[in-house]
């Protein structure tokens, strides 16, 4: 038994006028992030205006926010639903029409693809001096509270708290330890300062921050600047609390306290992800144009290891050409330490392809459409010939 | 098959799709606590003895405020490192489980009830008050002067030990701190503490 579709709803959904509306809210909020990035940041506006399914307004003097325009995923969304339906409404099933249908798959594919980037891709860097092997990733801007069982002289366990998990201000129990964790306090971004002795109104009774004031600032908008989290954090072990620490990526060594044995260090970094190989930075090159300062190639010699496959290579990486190697991408970011110290980008989007294989149907399918097209014309021009 | 059956079949494959969409987009990153075992990173400051320097000897680099540093004469068997951030230097007995840290900080640093309820809550002891730390307190006449000393043991199956000491050298406070395992401290105690007996001025400064 088919279900019966409203006609005037089946209408709206194909109609091309909701095209015209989607691209024209597309552009609206082409201009309006592109405005948002001056005081946002790049990442921050793209998040809120195009990644995302509404775009938010925080309403002056309330604490509240509200609904005030589609966001760019909401209209992507609807612009996908309105060519597939009419696609299907209007487009024959025959061979005549087949490159039509191949460069709508092309441009739905295209969409799709958008999608697949906006909600898998993960961004992070590797930053390695010459001479040095890294086997993790950071996050350009998410932090992690680490917190490290280093008892054994062998290795360490390390249990890392996501920063989201710290901001809802919860009680966190770490599992696989007997160590709870109380978050008093979370600061998207603060300032600390030494004091003379002990800070005023600080909670904070262990380790280094008690002698520091924090004070709570607005997060960076420059993407070259870095917010500074801070938390207050009480970790609790078999009922015996260890008092409460100041954690922040702004502090230096870890802090540690013991508990049966057990030593454990707390300590707020960059979000890591740890990888089954390593790299090695060999050589990192940059090179300029003789006699100039301006520069012609950044390159970055590295060995690849991975005891798992036995593998061990070396591999250069320079300016658009990343070495692609398990499910990422690395690419030639930055640099700096006199030429000594190499950032690499590392992209993991399980959809980069998509593009590609988009524009190869938009462009194939165009082909065979004009090619049947010019079939037909060539055949009907043929015929009166034929028939003289 | 009919027009409207096309239509139905459309839109029940949109509908999927857009819940398919919605559903990733919304819980594909639960954020969770994450654990992973590393190997230990190599310690890339470790240093032996400084050559041209007497045998066990330690010539401590100038406190911060440019004022008269520490030495110190390493018990047999020990070895020292430069230190990172807020540590001084880092010591290693030849016992495992055990680490010794030198930290120097301006002024009185916050006072020593503070600082020894600091390091009684890092082993999980309640704070004490001002009789109990005298009663604590055992004091070493050294050439750098008088050394406070500290030793507190943790509750609970598995103990550990910290012994400290603590002293004012020039408007500088010096926390000479050794901690880790009930047993492995024990053993390096004495060690430990002739270090501290050894504690002087650093002539060059």
């Amino acid at each position: 038994m088919t279900p019966r579709i409203s006609a005037r709803a089946w209408d709206a959904l194909t109609s091309l006028k909701l095209t015209l509306v989607c691209l024209v809210l597309l552009m609206v909020l082409v201009v309006a992030c592109t405005l948002a990035q001056v005081n946002l940041g790049v990442l921050p506006a793209v998040n809120a205006y195009i990644r995302s399914f509404l775009v938010w307004w925080r309403v002056p003097g309330w604490d509240v926010s509200i609904p005030v325009f589609p966001g760019g995923a909401l209209v992507g969304l609807v612009l996908v639903v309105n060519l597939v339906a009419a696609q299907l409404r209007r487009l024959e099933l025959s061979w005549r029409k087949a490159g039509l249908w191949v460069v709508h798959a092309g441009l739905i594919l295209l969409f799709v693809g958008e999608f697949v980037t906006g909600v898998f891709q993960v961004e992070t860097q590797l930053a390695i001096e010459e001479g040095q092997t890294r086997d993790y990733l950071e996050s350009p801007r998410e932090m992690e509270l680490a917190i490290a069982d280093v008892t054994d002289v062998r290795h360490d366990d390390v249990y890392g708290v996501p920063e989201s998990l710290l901001a809802s201000r919860k009680t966190i129990a770490v599992p696989g330890t007997p160590l709870t964790l109380h978050v008093k306090s979370f600061f998207q971004n603060a300032e600390l300062a030494m004091t003379g002795g002990d800070a005023r109104g600080s909670p904070v009774n262990m380790g280094v921050g008690i002698s520091v004031e924090v004070r709570e600032l607005r997060p960076v908008s420059g993407d070259n600047e870095i917010d500074r989290r801070a938390a207050y954090v009480e970790p609790v072990a078999d009922g015996r609390s260890y008092g409460t620490w100041l954690v922040s990526n702004a502090l230096g060594a870890p802090q540690s306290f013991i508990h049966e044995g057990h030593t454990w260090t707390l300590s707020m970094r960059p979000r890591r992800e740890y990888l089954p190989y390593s790299l090695t930075l060999k050589d990192f090159r940059h090179d300029v144009y003789p006699g100039t300062d301006i520069p012609k190639n950044f390159s970055s010699l590295v060995q690849l290891v991975n005891p798992a496959e036995g593998e061990e290579r070396d591999v250069l990486i320079y300016m658009n050409q990343p070495l692609r190697y398990g499910g990422k991408a690395f690419y030639q970011a930055s640099f700096g330490k006199n030429d000594t110290l190499s950032v690499l980008q590392v992209v993991e989007n399980p959809g980069w392809l998509l593009p590609y294989v988009s524009c190869v149907l938009v462009g194939a399918g165009l082909v065979l459409h004009f090619a049947f097209a010019l079939v037909r014309s060539l055949t009907r021009r043929q015929a009166p010939l034929e028939a003289r | 098959m009919r027009r409207s059956t096309y239509r139905a079949i459309a839109v029940e494959l949109l509908v999927v799709a857009i819940a398919s969409m919605l559903f990733f987009a919304s819980g594909c990153r639960r954020e969770e606590v994450t654990h992973i075992r590393v190997k230990k990173a190599l310690d890339a400051t470790a240093t032996s003895v400084l050559p041209g320097m007497g045998r066990g000897e330690r010539h401590a680099p100038q406190a911060r405020d440019g004022k008269s540093g520490l030495k110190w004469t390493l018990p047999k068997g020990w070895t020292d490192s430069a230190g990172s951030g807020m540590r001084f230097a880092t010591l290693k007995p030849p016992v495992a489980g055990v680490d010794v840290s030198v930290i120097v900080l301006p002024g009185p640093a916050g006072g020593e009830l503070a600082n020894v309820n600091r390091w009684r809550g890092q082993i999980g002891l309640a704070p004490i008050d001002e009789a109990a730390l005298a009663a604590a307190r055992k004091s070493v006449k050294t050439k750098a002067g008088t050394v406070s000393i500290y030793d507190f043991s943790s509750e609970g199956q598995n103990k550990s030990r910290l012994i400290a000491g603590l002293a004012a050298v020039d408007g500088n406070t010096w926390f000479v701190k050794m901690l880790g395992d009930a047993d492995a401290v024990g053993a390096a105690r004495s060690d430990f503490t002739r270090l501290l007996q050894s504690l002087r001025r650093d002539a060059a400064n």
